[in-house]
């Protein structure tokens, strides 16, 4: 089995991949014909300039430390859940929904019930790609990323037909929910603490159970060995299914999370691409929880920064994602260099 | 090409796969490289074809010294190696595989090189037929032109008769007899099947627990090379501890079961086991007894026939039901399919005993880890461990309540001591009313701790024996295929 999570990130690894990246981002931006350093500088203060700023960005980490810490659920067993996508899509869904029969407005139990109910979605469509892993031998890589494809199409297909503004159907939309039914942010803010503590909630959350527990413990043997799983009784098939319907519901949250807490309406691209990017931190974080946090804040301030390259750049904003991926790319360099050198010392 | 290995040791972690070996190979000859499962054989053409190095001593190609080998270079220098499964791309046809794998040339040229070594050795081989299309015997023979084509000087074949028909086989050996008489090839021949070495080869090299135990000129003695093969049985364990007392009822009893392995079937397997009575099963490797094991700890189907344990029929029951019901299996490869390589010795014991959690916490661990002198600490990963102690571990991990105990080479790649501690172990859990089933390689083990044995040949169950009628010889040519069935 490809165990991805299995490499520790110590902090002179950490520096080399950083290294790494930094040259590697001053060559694009060179070919780009940007002046490199002013483009990195523009980048984190459009993230972490001002107030305003800083909220933006600890909007954008929130749902990816939810996303983040539910991987890390799935990657124990050693599960490439590329599936989260379709996952906070769905709870993003299941949020609209429930919130639809009331345009009048509502409580804070309504709120409740949708948050709730895109947990349940999320963890439904993650238990599909489970079955699928478990019973229809599809790998977890391919289901996913097919039940990702059918999401966006539900979405898409939704906002056109069935939920679609009266008289307008367009990109835009949904009707915007009853503002009673938004989950405020701090006056005039976009940091919303409920989110916030939901998702600090969270991670701890996963932490207890990876640590603490037993359930944890056999997680993890399943995605060491699922052989020898099966044969301490561990049931490896239904550890697989429980830690995909965990995952799911977790990413459901950050979906629900932000239908009620950021755009108050279902979007076309409501996920925002940060089930993919949530993959990438938790593969940085290789396993290790209290990794997360920080990676998440370093992503949210490139995703964040990155408005800025346009307007002050005329670069496109997708910089930040380029960032994003060589990073990654970089620390798997570095380990699989490690990896190489050590191999050759042993065969001297 | 001459060959020569000089005092080659190879050591896979604690597993000694040859031990100083000294060996001359002459071009023009047929050697048969001779041992049971796990002797060393493979190990040592591996690093004739450069797939793995030696920890210490070397090999010479015609007087130099080859360092370094590594799978290309070793093609370079003139060393072909045929594996048991062909190393072809079945997607492609004949003549494509021929290429890609082939020397660089015209494709015309090419065209003309497979039909002139196609006819030369009366192999009949379409260059447009598909590979997937064709037998293991023709595969072989494609792979066999291509290592020629490509000038090979040493040619090592790895187990070529498995899974090829009577007529391929004979084709085989006679093209290695004209590959060494009129051209010089010097060719090796792996395998375990007595028969094929005396029909075959002009000298023969027996392999031992990674030792080179002989090397003898044909004419062969079957007798003498079963002995050289398995060993006698008066050295290694030998007399041990007392058996256990057998008890009266007949607590597990298997009849006319059929079991659906990945690979094969078993058919029509009848037995019974009283507690206290071992077992032991003798045969080559993929002969049956891997999946007698696996299907009697519920991890295989169950076809027909009736499997019952303790007074209760367990019919294609999940594994989990067979555990609860006392059952356990232990693996032969126990790194690899019994721990898990990064988890704590704790947190095996964790999940081993989850019943136990909590209120001991530390404590079970510990004496555990005292009660079977396993060297190493708590938070100790079962991938650090020597094998010895991965054994320990698992043994350690077997649940009390355990009275049907399923083990596969229980003492494999130990050493004396640490065997006698396995066996001393599994002896008491006899006598103290469990039942023993287990396989080993080793034949002096065999003899050495069972009540009655089963020899496994062509996956049947050819004896089913009291120990103290089948001697070590016996079971050898059993399992060789060289005996009548009991």
């Amino acid at each position: 089995m490809f165990q991805a999570a299995r490499f520790g990130l110590s902090l002179g690894r950490l520096a080399a991949a950083l290294f790494i990246s930094f040259v590697i981002t001053t060559l694009i931006l060179l070919v780009a014909g940007a002046p490199p350093l002013h483009s990195l500088v523009i980048l984190f203060e459009g993230g972490l300039g001002s107030a305003a700023k800083v909220t933006q960005t600890i909007a954008v980490w929130i749902p990816l430390v939810l996303c983040s810490s539910a991987l890390l659920l799935t990657f124990a067993p050693g599960l490439w859940n590329i599936g989260v996508e379709g996952q906070i899509i769905l709870g993003a869904i299941f949020a609209t929904g429930f919130l639809r029969p009331f345009p009048a407005g509502g409580t804070g139990l309504h709120l409740v019930g949708a948050l709730a109910a895109g947990m349940i979605g999320g963890a439904l469509w993650a238990y599909l790609a489970g079955v699928l892993r478990t019973w229809g031998r599809v790998h977890e890589i391919f289901g996913g990323l097919g039940l990702n494809f059918v999401a966006l199409g539900l979405t898409l297909w939704l906002i056109f037909g069935p939920w679609r503004r009266p008289g307008v159907a367009s990109m835009s939309g949904t009707e915007p929910l009853h503002h009673t039914l938004w989950l405020k942010g701090l006056k005039g803010l976009s940091l919303n603490p409920v989110s916030l503590a939901l998702a600090i909630l969270a991670i701890f959350f996963v932490i207890f159970l990876l640590r603490f527990t037993r359930w944890g413990l056999s997680l993890k043997a399943v995605g060491q060995n699922p052989e020898a799983a099966l044969l301490f009784g561990l049931k490896p098939n239904r550890r697989i299914l429980e830690a995909m319907v965990a995952c799911g519901a977790l990413a459901g949250l950050a979906g629900g999370l932000q239908v009620v807490g950021v755009y108050h309406r279902l979007l076309p691209a409501i996920s925002s691409n940060y089930g993919y990017t949530a993959l990438l931190v938790t593969m940085l974080a290789s396993f290790r929880p209290h990794l997360i946090p920080p990676i998440c804040l370093f992503f949210a301030v490139l995703n964040v920064g990155s408005i800025q390259l346009p307007l002050q750049l005329q670069l496109d904003s997708s910089l930040s994602g380029v960032i994003q991926g060589v990073l990654v790319l970089a620390v798997f360099l570095v380990h699989g260099l490690e990896e190489h050198f050590r191999l050759l010392r042993r065969k001297r | 090409m001459r060959v020569e290995f000089q005092d080659i040791h190879k050591y896979y972690g604690w597993v000694r796969a040859n031990v100083g070996i000294n060996l001359v190979l002459e071009p023009g000859r047929i050697y048969g490289l001779l041992g049971e499962n796990g002797a060393g054989k493979s190990t040592l053409m591996r690093m004739l074809a450069g797939h793995t190095q030696p920890s210490k001593g070397c090999i010479l190609f015609d007087g130099e010294v080859a360092d370094g080998l590594n799978p290309s270079r070793a093609l370079n220098m003139g060393v072909g190696m045929l594996y048991q499964d062909p190393l072809d791309f079945p997607a492609l046809n004949i003549f494509e595989n021929f290429l890609l794998g082939g020397r660089k040339q015209a494709k015309k040229q090419t065209l003309h090189r497979l039909r002139e070594l196609g006819e030369r050795f009366h192999f009949s081989l379409p260059p447009g037929e598909k590979v997937s299309e064709l037998t293991v015997g023709e595969r072989q023979q494609l792979e066999l032109l291509r290592l020629l084509d490509l000038g090979v000087k040493v040619l090592v074949l790895d187990e070529p008769t498995t899974g090829i028909s009577i007529t391929q086989k004979e084709m085989l050996f006679a093209t290695m007899r004209q590959l060494a008489k009129d051209r010089g090839r010097t060719i090796v021949f792996v395998t375990h099947k007595l028969a094929e070495v005396e029909e075959l080869c002009e000298e023969v090299i027996v392999l031992r627990r990674g030792k080179l135990v002989a090397k003898l000129q044909s004419p062969f003695q079957s007798d003498e090379l079963i002995k050289l093969m398995f060993g006698s049985e008066h050295e290694g364990i030998g007399k041990t501890q007392l058996r256990p007392e057998l008890g009266k009822e007949k607590f597990l009893q298997l009849q006319n079961v059929q079991l659906l392995g990945d690979k094969y079937t078993l058919r029509d397997i009848s037995l019974q086991i009283r507690p206290g009575e071992i077992l032991g099963l003798a045969g080559l490797e993929g002969n049956g007894q891997e999946l007698l094991l696996r299907g009697l700890a519920g991890l295989a189907r169950v076809g027909k026939g009736r499997l019952i344990f303790d007074g209760e029929e367990f019919q294609g029951r999940p594994y989990l039901k067979f555990r609860q019901a006392g059952i356990h299996f232990l693996p032969a490869a126990r790194l690899e399919h019994g721990l898990f390589p990064d988890l704590s010795l704790v947190e095996h014991f964790r999940l081993a005993f989850p019943e136990r959690n909590g209120d001991h916490g530390q404590l079970l661990p510990e004496e555990g880890i005292k009660k079977f002198s396993i060297q190493a600490q708590l938070s100790t990963s079962a991938r650090a461990l020597s094998g010895g102690n991965q054994q320990r571990l698992l043994l350690a991990l077997i649940p009390t309540q355990t009275r049907l105990l399923l083990l596969e080479h229980p003492t494999r790649g130990l050493d004396h001591g640490a065997g006698q501690q396995v066996w001393s172990h599994l002896l008491d859990r006899c006598r103290r009313d469990a039942a023993l089933i287990f396989s080993s390689a080793d034949l002096d083990e065999i003899k050495a701790h069972s009540h009655r044995v089963l020899v496994f040949y062509n996956r049947q169950i050819i004896a089913d024996r009291p120990v103290h009628s089948l001697g070590v010889e016996e079971m050898g040519r059993l399992m060789a295929g060289q005996g009548r069935a009991v």
